[in-house]
């Protein structure tokens, strides 16, 4: 945005522009120059003044001004809505905001801002959808208009330029038009003119190969026109018209053009070449329809030098000459151009149709098939149990534990057993330590009677020796 | 979350009562500070915060980000524990 002049200093006039062109309803016409001054202050050096503020609105009213279109409400930037604003302009969009206070304004706004810029790059829901197509079709006419628009600018620019322009200006301009808009069908999408002006030379650069495609197309269909009407329809036309002019031009001009050698030459105007060129052109053109075999080398030499000729002068030049030059300049390279691109589409085509025989064709051109049911994707081997989901350490430790664990009937049995072997032990005890203590008494009892006996005998034998 | 801190098992486990917003699970020193700066300076005062936003958690840790320059899991970390706090004394 350029920098913006204190509105004192400007004229009258052109405040009345500004104002229209911000959508300021202007004051009455006798009205003085200081109302005006007012007006711009107050409504478009305020929106300037915003727009500057900081990095982040600049971006934000672009948003807040695509969004006004669909949606036909005013949805500026949040920042500069009210509190109620702020949260209607949730509510609209299914929000329920809570109180808008200091500490939470910003996260609302935040939040609208980011509802808002969905819709602007493109939610898939209808309305709104429509209203994006609406708005991308008006574009593209707006195009369309615009390069029209420069391309008569750029008519009457080289009519004056051109110094054999005498012939009548406003059938070169609707002829210009209808030419542009012919032109424009393999460009659809908002090439403007000035690049079409640069790509016939290109499209004449690939023209040999073109040619020599198209040409043992021919030979191999046994140049059979009918078939191909649909391809060669817009080149037809202009053949008929690049005849008739050739037929003007060598009686209404008599200028002796006409052979094809003549366009080698070096022509100082402009016009000239072009005529010469155009001729030779369309001579070859229909040579290479109906001399099919005879395509030699130097016809292909005389092309590229023609194209080299040509491209050296301003090629609009050329076109804006005379109206009949027009159509026959753009026949033959519009032509060559379509042959070579359309031929290789051809068996394309019959590709698709092959594999998918049962597609009808759509209006669209777009084919939708059934994706067929995938049996182990990419021929691995179809996985029916799926890897083990992580589990918890709690869990890993259990599965670790009963893993270990021993069976719960051996358990029981091995404790019937314990339990039998202790009371078998326990039983029998009873009887042993009987027996036992039985010995030992016995033992015991013995061997008092042995001592006892020792002891008798000892003092027998004492007894004996007293 | 599948697993919560120490942090916010204490501050989920009991009224907050005067407690500093460094009480808060997710918020430490630098970010208490932010915070105390803004002039949240209890956890009392953030759970206003998040009471004014209705208790939603995204936009509460969408405002601590902001706010506090929170990454993510801090945020998220605090929202949780606001958000658990008052379910237990709501």
């Amino acid at each position: 945005m350029p920098f913006e002049e204190d509105p004192a200093y400007l004229s009258k006039s052109r405040l009345k522009s500004d104002l229209v062109a911000h959508n300021v309803a202007l004051p009455p016409a006798a009205s003085k120059k200081e109302i005006y001054v007012e007006l711009h202050l107050k409504h478009i050096d305020q929106r300037n003044a915003a727009d500057f503020s900081s990095d982040e609105e600049d971006l934000v009213p672009d948003v807040a001004d695509r969004e006004e279109d669909p949606d036909h409400t005013e949805i500026p930037d949040p920042r500069t809505l009210t509190d109620d604003e702020l949260k209607a302009a949730l509510l609209h969009h299914g929000v329920k905001a809570g109180p808008i206070v200091g500490t939470t304004r910003a996260v609302y706004e935040k939040k609208l801002k980011k509802l808002l810029q969905p819709d602007e790059s493109g939610k898939v829901n209808g309305a709104e959808k429509a209203v994006v197509y609406s708005d991308s079709e008006e574009e593209e006419e707006e195009e369309v208009e615009e390069e029209e628009q420069k391309a008569d600018g750029e008519e009457e620019v080289e009519e004056s330029v051109c110094t054999e322009s005498e012939k009548q200006t406003a059938e070169q301009t609707d002829l210009a038009k209808q030419e542009s808009s012919q032109a424009k069908l393999p460009y659809q999408n908002g090439s403007f003119p000035y690049l079409q002006c640069f790509m016939p030379s290109s499209r004449l650069h690939a023209r040999p190969t073109s040619n020599r495609e198209s040409k043992s197309k021919w030979n191999s269909r046994n140049a059979v026109k009918s078939s191909e009407r649909s391809r060669s329809r817009c080149k037809e036309i202009p053949v008929g018209i690049s005849r008739a002019s050739s037929v003007d031009q060598h009686s209404g001009l008599g200028s002796g053009v006409p052979s094809g050698s003549q366009s080698v030459m070096s022509n100082g105007c402009s016009s000239f070449s072009s005529q010469a060129f155009s001729i030779t052109q369309m001579v070859k053109e229909m040579e290479s329809r109906s001399l099919i075999s005879s395509s030699t080398d130097a016809d292909r030499e005389l092309n590229v030098s023609n194209v080299q000729e040509h491209r050296s002068q301003p090629i609009r030049l050329q076109i804006a000459d005379r109206m009949k030059n027009q159509s026959v300049y753009y026949t033959p390279q519009d032509s060559p151009h379509k042959w070579g691109a359309q031929p290789p589409q051809e068996p394309m085509k019959d590709i698709i149709k092959e594999i998918f025989p049962e597609t009808g064709t759509t209006p669209t051109g777009i084919h939708a098939t059934r994706r067929r049911p995938i049996k182990g994707a990419a021929q691995r081997p179809v996985q029916y149990g799926y890897p083990a989901t992580p589990v918890s350490p709690a869990t890993l430790e259990r599965r670790e534990m009963e893993r270990r664990r021993v069976p719960i009937r051996i358990q029981i049995l091995v404790f019937l057993i314990m339990a039998c072997i202790l009371y078998f032990i326990y039983v029998n005890l009873e009887d042993i330590c009987v027996v036992l203590l039985d010995s030992l008494n016995q033992g015991f009892d013995s061997e008092d009677g042995y001592s006892l006996q020792a002891e008798t005998e000892d003092t027998q034998v004492v007894s004996g020796q007293d | 979350m599948s697993t919560t801190s120490q942090k916010h098992r204490d501050f989920v486990g009991e009224p907050m009562g005067d407690k500093p917003v460094t009480a808060l699970s997710g918020i430490g020193d630098t970010l208490g500070r932010k915070l105390e700066e803004q002039g949240f300076d209890k956890a009392s005062v953030v759970l206003g915060q998040f009471l004014l936003l209705k208790k939603d958690t995204d936009m509460f840790s969408d405002w601590l980000k902001d706010a506090s320059g929170a990454n993510s899991r801090q945020a998220d970390s605090c929202a949780q524990c606001l958000r658990e706090w008052c379910d237990a004394f709501l």
